[in-house]
């Protein structure tokens, strides 16, 4: 497999564009169902920015994480979280700490304070994408900035796997992707977690009635 | 050989995890008593082949077992057994009360031996790739583990623990990617330049600006596992909500396996950026965190949240022991490392024999506590004071060791404040255990908790951090100087 890098930078900046944006979206939407979807969009840009990274560069297990990226991320965690939605009465983010309006420009601030602070920084690698690291960092940030600032268990969950396409976008603009046994181990960290997050949606919603988190206030000092 | 033994140590619990998933409780507990036992017999022998020969290698290289990690694990298999034994006795009480489900049972023996596998792998793995991938593994295990009451508080706790855990090692993800691409000059793109042997080996010629973010990256990603204030928040609530046994093993393993992993990028940053930078940040969070969690140990009013406090306390100090360096300050730490397991974990156990005899662990209510159950009452009791630090027990020399070797390295300031706050967390637990063991106990108050079993495995670990504060047999003494002398920089 080979790509022309020139072609293969553009094409990563491309995708790492997409997902600034996507994750710019998915900060600024109250329905909990648009931020899935919107999550599952950007899980497959990510998953295409390791394919580009893979075949251009030659690095092959590069391919495999970006198959792992997309059975995981793009497709059987949103649909866990979309069974999750639907056994739940709480569709949207009523009162988040933080408002749609106000989280739209955190997140747009973001994006601009991360290209500001790294843009072009320079990797000395073959594959020169200047928006990939940057848009690594802006969607760390904004994974935080939703997980930190919403009220509904599912919310802050779709921040944390925001958080962790970030990481995994620096992961692949940064090194090259990991070895392919630590992408196996990491997927499979990741799947399991998210299946015990269902496990306690599901407690959660028997016990208290919604998977908001204004319930969990018992545990203080 | 060696090989062999390491993969039976991982796989034993793994795969007797599974049986006993599927297994009706009693074979799940028979299966977890075998291979918890098969996991300590292992574990101790290669930790002692380690201690008598020297560090280990298998695999080609993906297993490294030096002294550190033989201590790791042998205090992990101890600890993890202790648990196991109380597991039985503590379960038939939440089963009669109702607190549990009969299908239970069988779940928590083979989330317990899930989680142990995990522990024990990770003092072997010469990765940081893969210590992240089971470290992770443990954090989704023992959340399991922390709700299996399904009471409100529990699942409260079990969430926190989840959401925080994995933000917190997802900072340790960047740390680690971090720490590999500063590799990449000097090592190339190699999975080699993950193995911290490697990195350790080549630390003059990674790229610094790389390292001190990867170094910062880990500590607040492995400092929230380990409790370092601030990203303790989760840590008080798992440690009390969670069944006893399982506090033993969170306060007593898993703090220590953060840490570990954090020691293993504390090594290559003072190989790549000299000593001043990592161990400034370490002593910093260390007061910090033990500043932080001594008023929520002077107003607690939950005995298990007491004790699990009192663990991001010792966290505290332990990140301060390291932080200061040199040779007594780390084997003072070393030490201390050790005997904060053994006496936190008895202290759980105790503390969930009294839970549940009196059906809550307000303190307020515990009261008389040496009368009412003269076992588990005493155990706490003298638990509760050779964990203060009280003379001769051994954490008072360890803290001691450790107040010293700062100021010898010129940290007169820090080992000053932390030699204050230590004396006032003593004054804490010594205010609360007293009352506790002394107090006016309540009419209503069922007598119980009796059995010579129950005496031996609460007492003998206190025993050894009380006997370990007078006198050192020379070969866990020796023990001790090979990991100070890791914890030193030098390799050997």
């Amino acid at each position: 497999m080979s790509l022309d890098l020139a072609t293969a930078a553009h094409l990563l900046d491309a995708c790492a564009s997409g997902i600034v944006v996507v994750g710019v979206l998915i900060a600024g939407t109250r329905s909990i169902g648009r931020a899935v979807l919107l999550l599952a969009v950007q899980s497959i840009f990510l998953a295409l920015a390791a394919a580009i990274v893979g075949a251009s560069t030659g690095t092959g297990h590069l391919i495999v994480g970006a198959v792992l990226t997309l059975a995981t991320k793009g497709i059987a965690v949103p649909l866990i979280l979309g069974r999750i939605l639907r056994g739940s009465p709480v569709r949207f983010e009523r009162r988040p700490y933080l408002g749609r309006r106000s989280s739209l420009i955190v997140a747009i601030l973001i994006v601009f304070v991360t290209t500001a602070a790294i843009d072009g920084a320079a990797l000395g690698r073959s594959l020169d994408a200047p928006r990939a690291l940057p848009a690594a960092l802006a969607e760390v940030l904004t994974g935080l900035l939703i997980a930190m600032t919403r009220r509904k268990g599912l919310s802050i969950v779709i921040g944390l796997l925001v958080f962790e396409n970030g990481l995994a976008l620096t992961a692949f603009s940064l090194t090259y992707g990991m070895p392919l046994v630590i992408e196996l181990g990491i997927a499979f960290d990741l799947l399991v977690a998210i299946v015990v997050v269902w496990v306690y949606a599901r407690r959660m919603l028997a016990t208290f009635g919604s998977l908001s988190t204004d319930e969990l206030r018992s545990l203080r000092g | 050989m060696i090989e062999l033994t390491a993969a039976v140590l991982v796989l034993v619990p793994l795969v007797g995890g599974g049986l006993a998933w599927v297994l009706p409780a009693d074979g799940s507990r028979r299966v977890a008593a075998v291979a918890m036992t098969v996991t300590a017999v292992v574990g101790l022998g290669l930790s002692g082949v380690c201690f008598g020969l020297g560090a280990i290698r298998a695999f080609g290289g993906l297993l490294v077992l030096d002294a550190l990690g033989a201590y790791v694990l042998a205090l992990t298999v101890v600890v993890a057994a202790l648990a196991m034994a109380a597991s039985p006795r503590y379960l038939r009480h939440e089963l009669e009360s109702g607190a549990l489900r009969a299908l239970d049972e069988a779940r928590y023996y083979a989330l317990l031996l899930w989680f142990l596998a995990g522990l024990v792998a990770i003092p072997l793995l010469d990765n940081l790739g893969l210590l992240w991938v089971a470290i992770e593994a443990t954090t989704v295990v023992s959340a399991l583990l922390v709700g299996i009451t399904r009471t409100p508080q529990a699942i409260e706790a079990a969430w926190k623990y989840l959401i925080l855990g994995t933000i917190g090692l997802g900072f340790a993800l960047l740390g680690t990617l971090l720490a590999y691409a500063s590799s990449v000059p000097a090592l190339g793109e190699t999975s080699e330049a993950l193995a911290w042997t490697r990195l350790v080996a080549v630390a003059p010629m990674l790229d610094p600006n790389m390292l001190r973010l990867a170094f910062l990256f880990a500590l607040v990603g492995y400092g929230t596992k380990m409790g370092l204030v601030p990203f303790h928040t989760w840590l008080p609530d798992a440690h009390s909500q969670a069944p006893s046994p399982i506090s033993a093993l969170l306060s007593g393993v898993t703090l220590n396996a953060a840490l570990y992993a954090l020691v293993r990028f504390h090594l290559v940053a003072i190989g790549g950026l000299g000593e001043g930078y990592s161990s400034t940040l370490l002593i910093g969070f260390g007061l910090l965190t033990i500043a932080v969690a001594l008023p929520f140990m002077v107003a607690q009013g939950d005995l298990k949240r007491l004790l699990a406090y009192s663990s991001v306390e010792h966290m505290g100090i332990l990140a301060l022991a390291i932080g200061f360096g040199g040779p007594l300050a780390l084997l003072g730490g070393t030490l201390h490392m050790g005997l904060h397991s053994l006496a936190k974990s008895s202290l759980f156990l105790s503390a969930g024999e009294l839970v549940q005899q009196y059906g809550t662990p307000r303190l307020a209510r515990l009261r008389g506590a040496l009368g009412a159950a003269p076992i588990a009452g005493g155990a706490f009791g003298t638990g509760i004071v050779l964990l203060a630090g009280l003379p001769p027990s051994g954490i008072f020399v360890t803290e001691f060791a450790i107040v010293l070797g700062g100021i010898q390295r010129g940290h007169v300031l820090a080992a000053a404040v932390a030699a204050l706050l230590l004396s006032l967390a003593f004054a804490a637990l010594a205010f609360h255990g007293a009352r506790l063991i002394f107090g006016q106990p309540q009419s209503t108050t069922p007598q119980g908790g009796r059995g010579r079993w129950l005496a031996i495995r609460l007492a003998v670990p206190l025993a050894v951090v009380a006997l370990l504060g007078l006198w050192t047999p020379d070969p866990i003494a020796a023990a001790l100087d090979a990991v100070r002398a890791i914890l030193g920089g030098t390799h050997g």
